[in-house]
């Protein structure tokens, strides 16, 4: 928009248009404005990175070198791990945004984008082939990075571990066709021990005064006139033990940097005052955090980001799992009611600041990732609200402050979900409404109650444990304390679920990758009856399950040895009590889930044969299977009768919801049987995040009707788009009838609702009393889309005055404009609910 | 030879006159900042574009 009309319209006429990103620009402070505006947007569009943004080849290389300079050393692994993590901390490039107020960036530059290449060939060899992201010049840039690729070829964490693997199940892992990602401790999505650092009670050098009490006690013993077991595994402790202290100290040194660099500009180039004393107290909290507890809200979120950053540089992050209102809520709470030294408008500047430290980060991503997540780097799914340990309302101040804040900078990721309860007040409920109402797509809402009992239920956390839970990727719940939170999940187990009634038709053959990957089950045109098919779904089910869990399970046990963390290690009560790594599953009850993509289709499609096929034999499955294997080529009105004339899911219809509980079951009991490191279960959690377009060409065609390259649908348990015809209700009342505590981890719905039925008070009402039939019902999550088809429809025709509109994808949201024109399209497609 | 301890942009450690960081003001297309990386006091700086000799 031309900035005289951006002047000249009010942000009441803005708001009435429903242009909220206009308003929102012309309500942010200054400083906000200056701070949304210098983010360089790093979520790939369509697969590709945005022109400017580059990958970071300044740590490639000091990690590569200095990986060299190491090879002849004696040290153990770990200790290696720690000090090439420490390397880079103590000589990367750092700076400083002007009007910043908090510092630290996962890359050299803020349009850079992290690259570890220690961790997988694969990664290596994309960074290679993506010219657009190679910095200038990029012929003599393409040669360092040829030299990193070929030093890291067999070094690698992956290239180390997959000689150890079942080659099999790697191989068909690997094809793409039913898992999604690898499975490596430094790569996915790491929990941490908050109740340990981020209560205030400790930080890096209480943590260290500790580990060097350990290091002199384990000194002692080990050369004690005595040799036993016990004696035998302290090396292992000592060296962990090590490795860790090592990790925090360089932690506490990167922050001294950046307290440095503050007083540098603040001492020799700032000349406005107001600056000066702002970069004095940056100074200041770099000073004390991460080394020392933090004092106020700044050094609280500081803490925080110097947390965040380092984990990013130990490992690649495709999620952030905190519980940000919970743990910087005291301190908002003391400076701004206490002790009175933040104003609100400054606190919620501090707060939009936050997000938007967080919505710059990125590390490099492969392209499946890139596909799976169009327009963000990775879910970074804040939790918001909840209750405490005591089971009390922990919404406070500061989850309104965020709920504001995020109106105001409107970034996409990170994005809230938000831990409803009984307790909640109407106070804050109207502000996650308006989040809401201002099309941002979150926070999703997630019933608190249902999920305690659902941690509680599968892997057995105790309920004032299980109260603690943040989400540890978009949707699966996670304590935050010493033996509930998992360091890390390994993406992989994520099954590509449609796969599962495909490879009924094919006996397990995928012809898209062209090997056997499912059970070869019997030709399907044998099938006598509905059992004998429905037999067959179980067994290629169990089989595709077991393949990826079988992959996580080895690379479970294979991490602290392979692939260990001493920084997130340190970070942990378990790990500093015990000597062990972090990914140890010994000391961890292990929070382990299959992410169920393209999971609803099962449904449809079994309803589908068993109401055409055996209920009233229009069709026999030797007819259905070719047509499939014809992709519905020359049967196009047998086809329409698939997708017309059968029930499908969403619309309480107990024909089909039966047929899906009966699906869930069957998992439910597999998830029992299926036991990770840690002794635990291995619980579904249907969702999608982009994963519906991702494998649009993947999956062949569906007895739902569905034509290979169609998009699939898009939640966990949302009704395919546009046939949900029965209304709001039906669709709860259908996703009601699945047991949100004992069918599944959680279960993803996406709903539209209308912008203008709720844009006012009344709108409020409505919406609450649709909330209170959701809550009522059982459900563990909704999300919605609140931006109308018209707005959606121009910003297609005109992206560029349309960059700033926020839609809800899938566990996450993104910029319309970033995301494909397939994804716009099925999100268009959705039926709009009207409510009441 | 140039060194970077004849550089205006040269600020050493105290605790270590030998270190120090190489600060810089930056502008691009999107933001301004100043950065700082480091460097030693005695690193060839006679083909650095941002050179700038100290004012003694």
């Amino acid at each position: 928009m031309a900035q005289t009309a951006l002047k000249d319209t009010s942000v009441e006429e803005f708001e009435k248009k429903q242009e909220w990103w206009w308003a929102a620009e012309k309500k942010r402070s200054g400083r906000l404005d200056y701070l949304r505006k210098a983010i360089w947007k790093k979520g790939a569009i369509g697969g590709l990175y945005a022109p400017g943004v580059k990958t970071d080849l300044e740590q490639a290389v000091m990690t590569t070198n200095m990986a060299k300079s190491m090879e002849g050393s004696p040290d153990p692994y770990v200790i290696k791990s720690a000090k090439l993590f420490a390397h880079i901390l103590d000589n990367k490039t750092i700076f400083i945004t002007d009007h910043a107020q908090l510092v630290g960036y996962t890359g050299s530059l803020p349009n850079t984008m992290n690259w570890n290449p220690s961790i997988a060939s694969i990664l290596n060899a994309e960074v290679f082939n993506d010219p657009n992201a190679i910095p200038d010049p990029v012929d003599k840039n393409q040669e360092v990075i040829q030299e990193i690729v070929d030093y890291w070829a067999g070094r690698t964490d992956l290239d180390r571990m997959m000689p150890v693997f079942d080659m099999d199940d790697l191989m068909k892992m690997l094809s793409g066709s039913i898992g999604w990602g690898v499975p490596l401790a430094r790569g996915g999505y790491s929990n941490k021990d908050y109740e340990y650092i981020m209560t205030g009670k400790r930080a890096f050098q209480d943590i260290i005064d500790e580990l060097d009490k350990k290091l002199d006690e384990i000194d002692d013993a080990v050369h004690e006139p005595m040799a036993n077991k016990e004696i035998a595994v302290m090396y292992d402790q000592l060296n962990n033990w090590e490795a860790m202290k090592i990790a925090l100290e360089a932690g506490i040194r990167i922050a001294r940097r950046y307290a440095r660099l503050a007083r540098i500009i603040a001492e020799n180039f700032e000349e406005d005052p107001k600056r000066k004393e702002e970069l004095l107290k940056i100074a200041a909290a770099c000073e004390q955090v991460p080394a020392h507890p933090p004092r106020n809200l700044q050094e609280s979120f500081q803490y925080d980001i110097f947390i965040q950053m380092m984990s990013r540089t130990e490992a690649i992050e495709g999620a952030w799992p905190c519980r940000p209102d919970y743990y910087h809520g005291p301190y908002y709470d003391k400076d701004v009611h206490i002790d009175k030294t933040l104003t609100k408008e400054e606190a919620l500047d501090l707060v939009g600041e936050f997000l938007i430290r967080a919505a710059e980060v990125c590390q490099f991503k492969p392209k499946f990732a890139r596909e799976g997540l169009q327009g963000i780097d990775g879910t970074w799914v804040w939790t918001m609200g909840g209750v405490d340990e005591k089971g009390k309302d922990a919404c406070n101040d500061l989850t309104i402050a965020f709920m504001q804040a995020a109106r105001l900078v409107r970034v996409a990721n990170p994005t809230f979900a938000f831990r409803w309860h009984p307790q909640v007040k109407d106070e804050v409920m109207r502000e996650v409404f308006e989040c809401i109402r201002h099309g941002l797509g979150y926070p999703s809402i997630r019933n608190d109650p249902i999920l305690i009992s659902n941690a509680m239920h599968w892997h057995g956390h105790p309920i004032e444990e299980a109260r603690l839970w943040v989400h540890q990727a978009c949707m699966s719940p996670n304590p935050t304390t010493k033996h509930g939170y998992q360091p890390m999940r390994m993406a992989n187990a994520t099954a590509n679920c449609a796969k599962i009634i495909e490879y009924v038709f094919t006996s397990g053959f995928d012809p898209v990758v062209n090997m056997q990957v499912g059970a070869e089950t019997p030709d399907v045109s044998t099938f006598k009856d509905f059992e004998a098919f429905f037999d067959a779904w179980v067994l290629q089910m169990r089989t595709i399950f077991s393949i990826l869990v079988r992959s996580v399970n080895r690379a479970r046990l294979l991490a602290p040895t392979m692939t260990p963390r001493p920084f997130l290690s340190g970070l942990s009560e378990r790990c500093i009590e015990s000597g062990q790594d972090t990914c140890d599953p010994s000391i961890a009850r292990g929070n382990a889930w299959i992410t169920a993509f393209t999971w609803v289709e099962n449904a449809d499609s079994l309803a589908a044969v068993k109401k055409l096929v055996f209920d009233e034999g229009k069709y026999t499955l030797a007819e259905l299977k070719d047509a499939l294997a014809k992709n519905w080529n020359g049967y196009e009105d047998m086809r329409l009768d698939f997708v017309k004339n059968v029930p499908k899911w969403g619309n309480d219809d107990d024909y089909v919801d039966s047929i899906m509980l009966r699906c869930l079951d069957e998992c439910a009991k597999f998830s029992k049987e299926l036991k990770c490191p840690c002794g635990n279960n291995w619980p579904i959690l249907p969702e999608n995040v982009s994963g519906n377009i991702h494998y649009a060409n993947i999956v062949g065609a569906l007895p739902n009707g569905r034509r290979l390259g169609d998009a699939l649908y898009d939640g966990g348990i949302s009704p395919g788009p546009g046939l949900d015809k029965n209304g709001p209700t039906a669709v709860l009342k259908s996703c009601g009838k699945i047991d949100h505590v004992t069918q599944g981890r959680a279960f993803l719905l996406n709903q539209r609702l209308s912008p203008t039925q709720l844009a006012d008070e009344k709108g409020f009402q409505l919406w609450k009393a649709y909330m209170r039939t959701w809550a009522d019902l059982g459900l563990d999550h909704v999300q919605f889309n609140m931006v109308d088809d018209a707005t959606l429809r121009s910003a297609q025709k005109d992206p560029e005055k349309y960059q700033e509109v926020i839609v809800r994808v899938a566990g996450y949201s993104a910029h319309f404009v970033d995301i494909s024109r397939k994804t716009q399209d099925n999100i268009i497609q959705r039926t709009v609910q009207g409510l009441g | 030879m140039t060194t970077c301890q004849e550089c205006k942009n040269f600020f050493p450690l105290e605790e270590d006159p030998n270190r120090g960081d190489c600060v810089q003001r930056v502008k691009d297309p999107r933001q301004e900042y100043y950065q700082a990386k480091p460097v030693n006091a005695d690193d060839d700086a006679s083909s650095c574009s941002s050179f700038q000799k100290k004012q003694q």
